[in-house]
């Protein structure tokens, strides 16, 4: 899966404006604008868009984005 | 500058083709705001687009907001065509009296939906990254005194704009990191061309009854149009989630 694609998902899920600022080492859940509702829209981005229903105990190991993205990719 | 200026702001208004949408819309382009018109009718539409001040450029776009399936490219287009907006202006919706006798289901999706559902269809597709501007901006949805008092007949209608009222504070403590803001307006009895050959105003007798009630008098378009102004305007920028009562008096009793 393209890393930049998943990036510009991910910063419309959290509706982040700039999505330069992110990258595959950006541990997510450090960025400013990360809350619960933010947990819940990449949840759905992540359903939505990849057919992927990931459960809160797995979710919670991953750190980076690039861990999404390779969560993504093995599945 | 004058914080009651909408100089440069973009601003979207629903229900545009008529009443207190039409007003609202002409009053914003006064204020120096580029204007862009949501309506079903294209005709009416153009009618209000003729009406708006010249100097800014404004746009027009047809558009039932019970439309699920053509919200999301009009908005693109709106998007294309006029980048970030800075305000929207919720004044689409239906009225009516109706005995719980005939409030059956057809009757509350009709109410909640072209009151309701449409109003925040809307905003979701406005509100995406993109949309609004990065400074933030300011949302008002037109609620109604009847969300906030009794009426026979108005269950549906008082239920549909009270669903406003309540969904308002969610969304202001929901985007106030983006510094959207969140209102609403209710007003009391306004004349407009639509209602004023209604029986409840047409009525010699009625109408006084119904004046009686507000103790200013029966409102016009423009007392709505003022306070979408203001709460649109940097004037009301530390103002959100709250509930501006224009009604002359008439909750006051």
């Amino acid at each position: 899966m393209d890393l930049n694609s998943f990036i510009e998902k991910f910063a419309e899920a959290i509706e982040l404006e700039d999505s330069s600022v992110l990258s595959g080492d950006t541990v997510f859940r450090t960025l400013p604008e990360w809350d619960s509702l933010s947990y819940l829209s990449v949840i759905a981005m992540m359903d939505e868009e990849y057919d992927i229903q990931i459960e809160n105990a797995e979710f919670k190991q991953l750190l980076t984005i690039e861990d999404l993205v390779n969560y993504i990719s093995n599945r | 500058m004058n914080p009651f200026s909408l100089e440069d702001k973009v601003i979207v208004i629903t229900g545009a083709s008529s009443g207190i949408g039409r007003h609202t819309a002409i009053s914003c382009s006064l204020q120096g705001a580029s204007v862009i018109l949501i309506g079903r009718n294209p005709e009416r539409l153009q009618e209000t687009y003729t009406c708006l001040s010249e100097g800014k450029r404004h746009g027009s776009y047809v558009l039932d907001l019970t439309d699920d399936a053509c919200m999301s490219d009009v908005v693109q287009q709106i998007n294309t065509d006029f980048g970030r907006i800075d305000g929207i202006v919720h004044c689409a919706g239906i009225s009516g009296t109706l005995p719980l006798k005939l409030a059956d289901t057809a009757e509350m999706e009709r109410y909640f939906s072209n009151n309701a559902i449409g109003a925040v269809n809307l905003t979701r597709e406005l509100c995406k990254v993109g949309r609004f501007s990065k400074d933030g901006g300011s949302v008002v949805f037109l609620s109604s005194v009847a969300a906030l008092t009794g009426d026979p007949g108005k269950s549906l209608y008082a239920m549909s704009k009270g669903a406003l009222l309540s969904g308002c504070r969610a969304l202001a403590a929901e985007y106030a990191r983006r510094k959207i803001r969140f209102n609403c307006i209710s007003p009391g009895v306004i004349i407009t061309p639509i209602n004023e050959n209604l029986p409840h105003i047409k009525d010699p007798e009625k109408r006084k009854a119904l004046e009686a009630k507000h103790l200013l008098g029966l409102g016009k378009t423009e007392d709505v149009a003022n306070a979408c102004i203001y709460l649109l305007s940097d004037a009301s920028r530390w103002i959100t989630g709250q509930n501006l009562i224009v009604d002359g008096g008439y909750t006051v009793q």
